[in-house]
């Protein structure tokens, strides 16, 4: 092992190898996932999920292969060992499958755990009156920082098992005799082919391909929203029925009209009772003058 | 081949002779990178894409929409069941602008963490500043144009907000509103303003803040020695140009995903009666309105310290910081006041709105 990577520890090595071999793989993935989904599958179901997870198998063992190899020769100045990208792939699954489980586990009973107490927190005869923003945030604060720190100790752990994978190989690599700028050289033409023209070639003809992909597959019209993602139905307003409409309106009209006597019988038979009640006032005030 | 030169070329050659092509290629491709190319420098390309791509998609669906309170609704209900993918169309434009707010907060977050806002690239600082008012604004007058329910409470809850402002908040709100309530007149302006005034002023400050940017050059990296950036450094063609074509193709895929997924579907058309609807901002605001919900901020002074003074003193203390921090030192992690600063307000930014989703629950 040469100083260099005596010096790294596990999880910088892991990160090191994992961070770029992730990020290589994404963009390819999302573009299965985008064709899947213009086919009208979903990629986090069946038979997509199983799709895009059984063609992520060679992009993952070429990404790994890529920033394995990058690693080695720029950072460690290393040769890197034959196949390093299968090797780092399929031990690396072997520790997903052991770790993934139990770090679900952890993570999830870690979210009831903080949850239950905050809301025990909460239960308190001091804290009842808080009004419901100030308890969401306190809350959620309270529950997902815990939570985080819970996860960020489980990205740790898993960086650390995979530095250790990562370090076998690299306990078996011998050292690079080529002075640095070879070793760049070597490293950035792992990305850069030498025959670029025939590079660009194979990039537009599968840009155009999946383009032409994309349109062939995607529907016309709107397509029916996920049921996780469906928006609330729009209320129908109910429909017009002339014959109903006009009747209605002739009773509301009707009833109008009925109410309009009446009110103005009721406005005559109150100016007669102020005429009266004039003539009786004059009398009264006659004969008190009397 | 018998040595004489192709038609294209020829049509080059002549273009070039009275144009510059060759120089104006070589200006543009030639730039050097300090510390060689980057992933973390794809944000402000990814931006400009994003833009680009939200005007084509704006102007396509241009043809179609009407801008008048009677038409909007049903113009907008046409394209996304009648015209043919129309719904793409639509729902690309829509995601589009979320996209643009996550791509600014990246940018912005780089250039802060990179320390790249430090002498002498001032000038670049302030205008992406403004740059950033810009893209919220283009969220915000956008939201308003499909006339639906979400659209009109979303506006009009906005609109209340700035109104809090004082001594301008009364004249914003009444400008923009062009009434009492949100109508045919607030329509017509924030169409206007979305299609119109705002594309110039990004087209505009995105030109200056690229010019700025070019003039000033590339930070680089936060760490290693003179030397060795000086033997990293590279040429923006053709390492980082490819980068940044690989990240754009990231990000278009992820909108087109998204906009599957999640299609634009509209509410009931808008009526100055919120009936069952809680009304509530764009996701990119929902922090903002989760703080007002704060007792704290209860009141008409509350809401005026949550809604405008506390959101434009952080823009102002944004603006000043090239001219507070004139330390040259660059790396973040010796820097811990910013890194501090920068943690607390995305965690803040994330609560608020996680919170803010929480929220509806309690008012169903």
């Amino acid at each position: 092992m040469t100083g260099q990577a005596s010096n790294m520890s596990s999880v910088k090595l892991g990160l090191a190898v994992a961070w770029p071999a992730f990020w290589t793989g994404v963009p390819i993935k999302i573009v299965i996932a985008l064709l899947l989904l213009a086919m009208g599958l979903y990629p986090w179901e069946m038979p997509g999920l199983a799709f895009l997870l059984l063609l992520s198998i060679p992009i993952d063992i070429w990404a790994l292969d890529l920033s394995a190899k990058t690693v080695f020769l720029e950072r460690l100045r290393l040769q890197p060992p034959a196949r390093v990208g299968v090797t780092l792939w399929w031990q690396a699954m072997l520790l997903y499958a052991l770790y993934l489980p139990i770090a679900y586990l952890i993570e999830s009973q870690t979210v009831a755990g903080a949850k239950a107490v905050a809301g025990r927190v909460f239960e308190l005869e001091l804290l009842k009156s808080l009004p419901v923003p100030e308890r969401i945030s306190i809350e959620l604060t309270m529950w997902g920082s815990v939570a985080a720190v819970v996860l960020l100790a489980l990205v740790v752990g898993w960086l650390l098992g995979f530095g250790r994978i990562v370090g076998m190989q690299v306990a078996t690599a011998r050292p690079a005799a080529e002075p640095y700028q070879a070793l760049v050289r070597q490293w950035d033409l792992l990305r850069v082919p030498a025959d670029q023209p025939l590079l660009l070639t194979v990039l537009t003809a599968t840009g155009v391909t999946l383009v032409v992909l994309f349109w062939a597959f995607m529907p016309v019209t709107t397509p029916h929203p996920h049921e996780l993602y469906q928006k609330p139905q729009e209320r129908v307003a109910p429909s017009l029925k002339p014959a109903e409409a006009l009747q209605k309106t002739e009773k509301v009209i009707a009833q109008a009209e009925l109410a309009v006597q009446a009110l103005e019988a009721k406005a005559r038979a109150g100016s007669k009772n102020k005429d009266k009640n004039k003539k009786t006032g004059k009398r009264d005030a006659r004969s008190k003058a009397d | 081949m018998n040595g004489q030169p192709s038609v294209l070329e020829k049509v080059f050659a002549f273009v070039d002779e009275r144009v510059g092509l060759k120089t104006l290629q070589a200006k543009m491709l030639n730039e050097p990178v300090p510390g060689g190319s980057r992933w973390a420098y794809v944000f402000g390309s990814c931006l400009l894409f994003i833009f680009i791509l939200q005007a084509v998609t704006g102007i396509l669906l241009m043809f179609y929409y009407v801008p008048s309170a009677d038409h909007a609704y049903a113009s907008t209900q046409y394209i996304i069941h009648e015209v043919d993918y129309g719904w793409f169309i639509l729902s690309y434009h829509f995601w589009g602008s979320s996209a643009m707010v996550v791509m600014v907060f990246a940018h912005m977050s780089q250039v802060f963490l990179w320390g790249a806002y430090k002498k002498p690239r001032e000038m670049v600082w302030l205008v992406g500043l403004a740059l950033f008012g810009l893209v919220m604004a283009f969220g915000f007058t956008g939201y308003l144009l499909p006339w639906d329910q979400r659209a009109y409470w979303a506006t009009t809850v906005g609109v209340e907000i700035m109104d809090k402002t004082p001594v301008l908040g009364d004249f914003i709100a009444r400008f923009l509103k062009g009434g009492p309530t949100p109508g045919q007149m607030t329509l017509s302006r924030f169409f206007v303003i979305h299609v119109m005034i705002l594309p110039a002023a990004l087209m505009g400050l995105a030109g200056l803040h690229l010019f700025l940017f070019r003039k000033a050059g590339p930070a680089g990296p936060f760490r290693g020695s003179t030397e060795e950036l000086k033997a990293k450094t590279d040429f923006f063609f053709p390492r980082q140009v490819w980068k940044d074509i690989v990240a754009m193709a990231a990000v278009f895929v992820t909108i087109c995903s998204l906009a599957f997924i999640e299609p634009v579907v509209l509410l009931e058309e808008a009526t100055p009666d919120p009936g069952d609807y809680h009304p509530e901002p764009e996701w990119y605001f929902l922090f903002l309105f989760q703080m007002l919900r704060l007792k704290i901020f209860a009141g008409e002074f509350g809401q005026f310290l949550a809604g405008v003074a506390i959101p434009n003193a952080f823009l102002l203390l944004l603006a000043a910081l090239p001219f507070i921090d004139r330390s040259p030192e660059r790396n973040i992690f010796k820097r811990p006041i910013a890194l501090i600063g920068w943690i607390v307000v995305m965690a803040g930014i994330l609560i608020f709105t996680v919170s803010a989703i929480i929220n509806r629950e309690f008012l169903d």
